[in-house]
């Protein structure tokens, strides 16, 4: 198993690009920080929404806003793959010992996958379809709003541990 | 004034932030400017996308609540750049770059209030498309967001990797933008076959 993480995380190709191109760093950062831009504004504002905040705002409404917070998640998603796979560029370490050494990155990674599992939970209990239909003024039931709360919690420790993670390195 | 900043930048304060190896020190004070400014980006982000009617679906004053919400990322980030700035203002003070982030929020700032100005009100129902003065201020406000937040990130490298990245980044915005445009575009007129009387309205209204 370790073998073959070693070698599916290891990309000389995306290290030697960042080596060569020191402008590929700083555009994978500028465009980390558009995505997170965008989630917060797409999925944050959806979860502010069902917590009570700018009720006068229909649900199915503020839900138009989640593809935005979507390509947010696929840019961080995209930068962030090269950020890990070609770390060797900025540090002598390969991806795997740095994701095992680093507890700031596992601990990003391992609240990506909660809000994951939340975002899960969210269709499983059918509260998407609940939420749907409120309208302007109404409140979303408990179960939808400790949803949306996990969400933002999740969201906002996953950005707090990318800030740590060159703490750990 | 060169030994009055660098007193500030060796005050106990600034040095504790700067060099204790303990997590609520320095990258603490980041994370928050990074809360801070993701939720005064995003959150103002979704006013401009509504006024520019890429999501028309959205009521228009009830956008008017955010505003708690950006205020506090305004005054988070502004709390958290002052400290930051203090841990290295001699080199800042130095930096071109610095000075572009500045200025690009002081006209983002200004662009928001404007657009707010033009784009609320009470008479106005909240299907309509905004006034073109608030599209246009839309625009500059989204432009100046994305020029601070470049702004910030590269002011750590060297001139010459700034201007690269810089440029870098305007490519890549600008195909992404070209990207978003017709994806948004496609999406309505898909949207007007499918649903013809809603649409025919809400394009009447505008």
């Amino acid at each position: 198993m370790e073998t073959f993480l070693r070698t599916w995380l290891e990309w000389p190709s995306v290290a030697h690009f960042i080596e060569r191109y020191t402008w590929a760093w700083p555009l994978g950062e500028t465009f980390h920080f558009f995505g997170i831009i965008l989630l917060v504004g797409g999925v944050g504002m959806f979860d502010l929404r069902l917590l009570g905040f700018a009720k006068q705002l229909p649900v199915a409404a503020v839900r138009r806003l989640l593809p935005w917070g979507v390509t947010g998640f696929i840019f961080c998603l995209v930068t962030g793959f090269m950020f890990v796979t070609g770390v060797r560029a900025n540090v002598p370490m390969g991806p795997y010992d740095v994701i095992r050494s680093n507890p700031w990155l596992q601990l990003k990674f391992l609240f990506i996958a909660l809000a994951g599992l939340n975002l899960f939970a969210f269709y499983v209990t059918g509260m998407d379809r609940i939420v749907d239909k409120l309208g302007p003024g109404d409140s979303a039931p408990p179960l939808a709003k400790a949803i949306a709360f996990a969400s933002l919690f999740l969201w906002l420790g996953v950005i707090y541990f990318g800030r740590l993670i060159p703490e750990g390195l | 004034m060169w030994d009055f900043l660098e007193s500030i930048e060796n005050s106990g304060f600034a040095t504790y932030v700067r060099e204790t190896p303990t997590w609520p020190a320095y990258s603490t004070v980041l994370a928050l400017h990074t809360f801070g400014m993701a939720f005064l980006v995003g959150l103002s982000g979704v006013i401009a996308l509504r006024v520019l009617g890429v999501v028309p679906e959205l009521p228009l004053n009830p956008l008017k609540k955010l505003q708690p919400a950006i205020v506090i990322g305004f005054w988070v980030n502004a709390i958290t750049g002052l400290i930051l700035t203090t841990l290295a203002i001699r080199s800042l003070l130095a930096n071109w770059d610095f000075y572009v982030k500045l200025v690009a929020i002081a006209f983002a700032v200004v662009s928001l209030v404007k657009m707010r100005h033009y784009a609320f009100g009470d008479s106005v129902p909240d299907d309509v498309v905004a006034a073109p003065e608030a599209r246009r201020w839309a625009k500059a406000m989204l432009f100046f967001w994305g020029l601070a937040v470049l702004g910030g990130r590269l002011t750590a490298y060297a001139t010459n990797i700034r201007m690269q990245s810089a440029a870098a980044v305007a490519v890549g915005a600008a195909i992404l933008l070209l990207l978003a445009r017709f994806v948004v575009r496609h999406s309505r007129r898909a949207k007007t076959t499918r649903d013809p009387v809603t649409t025919s309205q809400s394009v009447t209204v505008r």
